[in-house]
């Protein structure tokens, strides 16, 4: 598959989840976990090992501690252009709260919200609106 | 208070009342301003309405905004009717008194505003309590989504996704990573107990026994130090009999030990943690010492936030130390946080016997 995943959630079980969903449908996708969103966003800067020319998709959950999942889409908005064009957001969340889905809706980097944790239903979902993507 | 540029009227003023009331005067309005900023108890103004630098309405006006909660009594010989009415019905001033005045409309007077202020004070409070359950009530239900049906829909989740696994590894591992959440759900319900016990409850004083005390926590995280690894010393100095809540101290100290416990570094080979309490003059001071991890130094001040979480290790709920927070304020006593990043964390709470 030409797609590579970053899941950032404090919940370990809830980045399990997703993974396995991720890779029950190809067990080759390259999938990365992070509990805190300080330690991805260091990553995506660095860009060192994660999947380099892959299309990644980031599946961020909002409420992590130190650094909000709204924090991180901050910074990466802050990144060159050409690192965030390798990227699409998608939040992954269990708030019910209007604030943040208006927040969600209204921020061009994120794609959209998705109850959490990631189910079949939601990642044939982000598939069929990302899945045929190109960098 | 009394402003007027007349010192006879001020005089006057304060031979009337100064038996039954603490009085100041203020010959202009710069030294009355002194006044109110140095005595925020004053509860009611009387001003002169000519005055040379600024008419006592003007006056009125301005502390109105500066100073809002005493009441404002205007004095006036002059029959500048329109002004005064003008003030009143802006809200600038509470009523006028004539000048020369007669005692008993003082008196009147000042027994009406102070009413007046009473009760305005007694909104104040209450209304600021209402304001802060409310905040709270907004992050609880904020939190609810995240920390209680979080917590269902990952195992639900997880529930559905074990269907398609075969490797009885990765189904134990998936077990053990759905007890970790659930523990985290109970202790969340735990402390959302302590927390409601803690806004609704009443004290209860007790002579307290810290021995006693640190026996019943020794035996509770002597098995946490064991599994762990951890060197865990307690020690107890108390010569004197100290009076406070038994169930808010266990709380408070069982809080900072599990923080002790649970934020240690597992890279470190020596971990420890430390606890003590000496009393001393009818004071109290338990310290909570740990090599773990450490706070980021912008991050000590929202520690005792409600769910404020400064890590990502751990399963933290974000209720201990504002619970602290909350029982130490009830007990009079304070908490002081000493920390270094990937050295330890030191607590040091300071209690007042009562």
């Amino acid at each position: 598959m030409n797609l590579a995943f970053i899941i950032i959630d404090d919940s370990e079980l809830d980045c399990f989840i997703a993974k396995k969903i991720i890779q029950q449908n190809d067990k080759s996708t390259k999938v990365a976990t992070f509990t805190d969103a300080i330690s991805a966003l260091r990553q995506i800067n660095d860009n060192t090992d994660i999947h380099s020319n892959l299309l990644t998709i980031i599946l961020l959950d909002l409420r992590l501690p130190i650094m909000s999942g709204f924090e991180f889409v901050e910074e990466f908005e802050r990144l060159p252009v050409n690192v965030r064009s390798k990227y699409v957001i998608y939040v992954l969340s269990s708030s019910m709260n209007k604030n943040d889905k208006s927040r969600v809706d209204s921020n061009e980097n994120i794609i959209k919200m998705l109850d959490k944790p990631l189910t079949k239903t939601s990642f044939d979902v982000i598939m069929s609106e990302v899945g045929a993507r190109k960098i | 208070m009394y402003v007027d540029d007349e010192q006879d009227n001020l005089f006057g003023f304060k031979a009337t009342l100064r038996f039954h009331y603490q009085v100041f005067t203020a010959i202009d309005v710069t030294q009355a301003i002194a006044h109110l900023d140095a005595n925020p108890d004053i509860r009611i103004v009387f001003s002169d309405q000519r005055m040379p630098e600024q008419t006592g309405i003007d006056f009125f006006e301005a502390i109105r905004v500066s100073h809002p909660l005493p009441v404002r009594i205007l004095i006036t010989a002059y029959t500048d009717v329109e002004s005064v009415i003008d003030a009143i019905n802006k809200g600038n001033i509470f009523r006028y008194i004539k000048k020369p005045w007669e005692e008993s409309d003082l008196f009147s007077a000042i027994e009406e505003a102070n009413r007046f202020y009473v009760t305005n004070s007694l909104l104040t409070v209450k209304h600021d309590e209402l304001q802060k359950a409310y905040n709270e009530l907004n992050k609880f239900a904020y939190s609810i989504t995240h920390d209680i049906r979080g917590p269902i829909s990952g195992l639900m989740g997880a529930i559905d996704v074990a269907r398609d696994i075969s490797d009885i590894n990765e189904v134990k591992e998936m077990l053990y990573l759905m007890e970790k959440s659930l523990k985290k759900l109970d202790m969340y319900v735990i402390n959302m107990n302590d927390y409601y016990s803690l806004q609704r409850g009443e004290l209860v004083i007790d002579e307290i026994d810290f021995n006693e005390i640190f026996e019943e926590c020794a035996s509770l995280f002597e098995v946490i130090a064991k599994v762990n690894k951890v060197t865990f010393k307690m020690n107890v100095n108390q010569n004197e009999i100290f009076r406070s809540d038994k169930v808010l101290i266990k709380m408070i100290i069982h809080n900072l030990l599990s923080n002790a416990f649970k934020y240690q570094d597992e890279s470190k080979t020596e971990k420890a943690v430390e606890a003590s309490v000496e009393i001393m003059n009818g004071s109290a001071t338990i310290t909570v010492k740990d090599s773990g991890i450490g706070i980021l130094g912008n991050h000590i001040g929202e520690i005792f936030n409600l769910f404020y979480r400064a890590t990502s290790q751990n399963v933290g709920s974000g209720f201990g130390l504002y619970n602290v927070k909350t029982a130490l304020l009830k007990l009079n006593g304070h908490i002081e946080v000493a920390s270094v990043m990937n050295q330890g964390t030191t607590f040091k709470v300071i209690l007042p016997s009562i």
